[in-house]
């Protein structure tokens, strides 16, 4: 009797976690880009999150409107074909924004590029909502993966879809990848050298504008990704998307110390299991889920503003 | 009586014709013609508001102020914006003729910028409604480049304004007898009433209701800005100002004489009312985040929590049948206690400051507002009503006697929702004056030197924790307050007022009116409120022209409509121009905090 009664709550328990796990790979992923932006410009990007929602628009618009219809139902060329397109159109409104509205307030007052990026991140909602055909309620997203899913028999069975696994490994991979090219290459070396003094940077022969657009190009690529994964698993897509999204990535970023690429992954990962577990087991369930992590989010400001691997206590002004 | 104009002459190069920039070359030929050029531009004005406008009657009926169809054949009727075009135009003509008047070419380039914005407004409006440039140009027979004419009578004015050379605002120092000065800004504050009544029914409702009411709207104002430019440049708003301050209470108790007159005007409709009470409360609401964000320098993304809250409070203390608080205490009280609870809650929101500063203390005031956005959309305790709202609030009253109805005085009607309007503009006067006296007042001083600098300010022993904590429960109660009262006007609670997208309108409000101001947070209140209204046509556009607008806001007038002398000082450093203007020059000064 009691043992009966055990199993599925194991079961529930282990089904939460991988919910967990596969947003908050998801989360990480977008939190690169904001864990990116920040450590060379100090910036809080808000429009990031929009930028992810319109990566998975533009990966839905190629899939509707441009690929013909046998190659979109063939997951091996939608997939990829989608992720790339996805990637495109959000790095060129990465970088588009980064031109048009924070490059010319580069040296403004702090408040004004955190405005600045509040007003991109509502004029990008809506331009998307008025501009792209049916966004006013949301979209249907195929599955781009196989579909089914693996079943570890504990209790009623843990359900892992296979595109959740999809989405761990991609955001694993791509997080590693781009570690591996900021320590390793040049360029990481010059964006790593931007953010420490962008003035002696510049002194040392790097464009420190090219540095910032390579930024901003490679956090809205990631995010351009995160955002087709998210319509692939979650079959559907809408524009309030970016913001939520956008917040928890925000959230994982500072939670993992910001402008540290392992500490968005795990700061991802973390916001992703308080999500599923605060959903399931603290009280007001899955209505609240939003407010643990807002919770976690001011605790972690307040009280360790440098994060899980920030380097030391550094005054904000 | 000392009629003393004395233009300061500053050692700025600008003075003189040595221009820089993208236009250099343009400005440069056209500096030994300027004159001429705004004189031509000026008659170039004059010549498009007498053109036709339009070649046939639009989808939506025809164009206002008989801008249609045929050359205008009754000179002395033209009405609405060939008006207003007519005025600048003339304007722009005598100042550009009169070599006498101090600063002319900053007066004219106001007009000109006007009159630009004016022909381009309704050629862009009748383009996009009527289809394309054949309702503007020449189509079937007819011709109609009034529009055109117009707009480049607009653009060479400036164009010769600004080759003449920019001058300094010229510092008027008249004095005359104080009831002179008393009878002029008596005169003056019935004349913004008018303009202010005059604007807010421009164009009527919006909508089904008339179809061109969005442009008439714009176009006014676009006329009003290139006046009140022009004004600004003339040194008179400055002297104008400078009196009223010389008079200060007096001019207060205009003012406030002036505003509860509203009623009496063209506005004087239940309608308009009812706008101007929103307008009312989010003003209110704006000077509360004026104290916050405008002279403690604290970012608060989450402030239109205390409004709610507020809001929420009132609500469940009005005996409406929704809340679950079964008691109906009176309206002041309940204002107390709607306050008193929402700086409770602004105390908490504003603990985190002892240890978070800059964006991250943004970061944190938004958690806090979703928190407070989630909690009440699931109707946490029961006290929000969640996605049901509070509704049937009952209205503020004693007996039978209710804020919601009409009042009659003899044979004059004033129309429902009236006492609702001077309660509010009784309201924001108060919360005007708590503004006032905080700002200029030891613990004012305070939240402005941790603003400037926080370290400083804590070295010349201003404790500034709970400084800035009092700054944030100040503005909450303020907010607090608005609340109590929007819970009544509107009878409806709904979680849905208070969302993020409420805070950062708020926020745009203070910045676009200009921070640390008063005139300047209910200046832009009024406009991002009004603008929705006016704009049903574009609703669908509204957003979007807003998050849009921010962006430009931030890129060209950071300081807002009426700049703080200090923040103006701050958000126009030097080095800043330098570097935009030159690109990757001289290294820029970075301070490292």
């Amino acid at each position: 009797m009691h043992a009966v009664e055990e199993t599925p709550r194991l079961s529930t328990f282990l089904s939460q976690i991988a919910n967990g796990l596969v947003l908050g790979s998801l989360i990480a992923l977008i939190a690169l880009g904001y864990t990116m932006v920040y450590g060379i410009i100090t910036l809080i990007n808000f429009a990031h999150g929009e930028i992810f929602m319109v990566g998975a628009y533009g990966g839905l618009a190629t899939l509707t409107y441009i690929l013909p219809t046998a190659i979109a139902t063939t997951w091996y060329f939608a997939l990829p074909i989608a992720l790339v397109a996805g990637a495109i159109v959000a790095m060129l409104i990465a970088v588009a924004m980064e031109r048009f509205a924070y490059r010319p307030l580069r040296n403004a007052p702090r408040l004004a590029p955190l405005i600045t990026a509040l007003g991109v991140s509502v004029a990008l909602q809506e331009a998307m909502r008025v501009f792209y055909p049916g966004a006013t309620a949301a979209l249907p997203f195929p599955n781009l993966f196989i579909e089914g899913a693996v079943v570890i028999p504990i209790g009623d069975g843990v359900v892992i879809r296979y595109v959740g696994i999809l989405l761990i490994v991609m955001s694993l991979v791509l997080a590693f990848g781009l570690e591996r090219f900021v320590e390793r290459t040049r360029l990481g070396r010059a964006m790593r050298a931007t953010s420490q003094d962008r003035d002696v940077a510049r002194l040392m022969g790097i464009d420190p504008d090219r540095v910032i657009v390579l930024t901003f190009a490679i956090g809205g690529a990631l995010a351009g990704v995160a955002g087709v994964l998210y319509g692939s698993y979650l079959n559907n897509i809408n524009i309030d998307m970016g913001f939520q999204n956008g917040i928890f990535a925000f959230t994982a970023a500072v939670l993992g110390g910001i402008g540290n690429i392992r500490g968005a992954v795990v700061g991802g990962l973390v916001i992703g299991l308080v999500k599923a577990l605060g959903g399931q087991y603290l009280p007001g369930g899955t209505a609240y889920d939003y407010v643990w992590i807002f919770v976690v989010l001011i605790i972690v400001l307040v009280f360790r503003p440098q994060g899980f691997f920030g380097e030391s206590e550094r005054v904000r002004a | 009586m000392t009629t003393t104009a004395t233009p300061e002459t500053p050692a700025t190069p600008a003075a003189r014709p040595r221009h820089t920039g993208r236009f250099a070359r343009l400005l440069d030929a056209a500096a030994p013609r300027s004159t001429v050029l705004m004189i031509v531009g000026g008659v170039l004005t004059l010549v498009g508001a007498y053109l036709p406008w339009v070649t046939f009657v639009l989808n939506e009926g025809p164009y206002p102020e008989k801008a249609t169809l045929n050359f205008f054949v009754d000179p002395f009727g033209v009405t609405g914006f060939r008006l207003h075009l007519v005025i600048l135009g003339l304007a722009a003509i005598v100042v550009a003729a009169l070599r006498r008047i101090p600063a002319r070419h900053r007066i004219v380039r106001g007009l000109g910028i006007g009159a630009t914005v004016v022909a381009l407004i309704n050629g862009l409006w009748i383009t996009v409604e009527g289809g394309g440039l054949g309702a503007i140009t020449a189509s079937e027979g007819t011709i109609a480049f009034g529009s055109i004419v117009a707009l480049v009578g607009g653009l060479v004015t400036v164009l010769g304004a600004s080759a003449g050379g920019l001058e300094r605002k010229p510092v008027w120092t008249w004095t005359l007898p104080w009831w002179v000065e008393w009878i002029l800004l008596v005169v003056l504050f019935v004349i913004v009433l008018l303009l202010v009544a005059a604007v807010l029914t421009s164009g009527g409702q919006g909508g089904v209701v008339n179809p061109y009411a969005g442009v008439v709207f714009l176009s006014l104002l676009a006329a009003l800005g290139g006046a009140f430019a022009a004004l600004n440049a003339s040194g008179l708003l400055t002297w104008v100002s400078a009196v009223s301050e010389r008079h200060r209470t007096f001019s207060v108790i205009v003012l406030l004489i002036v505003a509860l007159l509203l009623p009496l005007t063209s506005a004087g409709t239940e309608y308009w009312m009812t706008v101007a009470s929103n307008i009312g409360v989010y003003a209110a609401t704006a000077i509360g985040l004026n104290i916050v964000v405008g002279l403690a320098g604290l970012l608060d993304l989450g402030y239109v929590a205390f409004l709610g809250i507020g809001a929420f409070v009132a609500a469940n203390l009005s005996g409406a049948a929704a809340s679950q608080i079964g008691i109906h205490l009176p309206f002041v009280l309940v204002m107390i206690i709607s306050s008193v609870v929402a700086g409770m809650f602004g105390a908490i929101v504003g603990s985190p400051t002892l240890r978070v500063r800059g964006d991250y203390l943004a970061i944190v005031t938004l958690a806090f507002g979703e928190i407070f956005v989630r909690s009440a959309q699931n109707n946490i305790g029961g006290l929000t009503g969640g996605a049901n709202a509070i509704p049937n609030i009952p209205a503020v009253g004693v007996g039978d006697f209710k804020f919601s109805d009409s009042v009659v005085i003899g044979s004059l009607r004033l129309p429902s929702g009236v006492l609702y309007y001077f309660l509010i503009v009784l309201l924001v006067a108060a919360v005007m004056l708590v503004f006032a006296h905080l700002k200029n007042s030891r613990l004012g001083r305070a939240w402005i030197a941790i603003r400037e600098d926080e370290d400083a300010a804590s070295a010349m022993g201003i404790r500034t924790g709970p400084i800035k904590i009092l700054a944030f429960l100040i503005g909450a109660m303020l907010a607090g307050l608005a609340g109590a009262f929007f819970a009544h006007k509107t009878a409806v609670v709904a979680y849905d007022s208070f969302r993020f997208l409420e805070s950062v309108t708020l926020l745009a409000a203070v910045i676009l009116g200009g921070m640390g101001t008063i005139p300047g947070a209910v200046l832009g209140a009024s406009i991002l409120f009004v603008l929705p209204e006016k704009l049903r046509e574009f609703s669908d556009y509204r957003l979007l022209l807003f998050g849009l607008a921010l962006v430009l806001i931030m890129r060209f007038r950071p300081q807002g409509i009426v700049p703080d002398r200090h923040r103006k000082a701050e958000l126009t450093d030097p080095d800043v121009e330098d570097v935009a203007k030159e690109g990757p020059g001289p290294l820029p000064t970075r301070v490292e905090p």
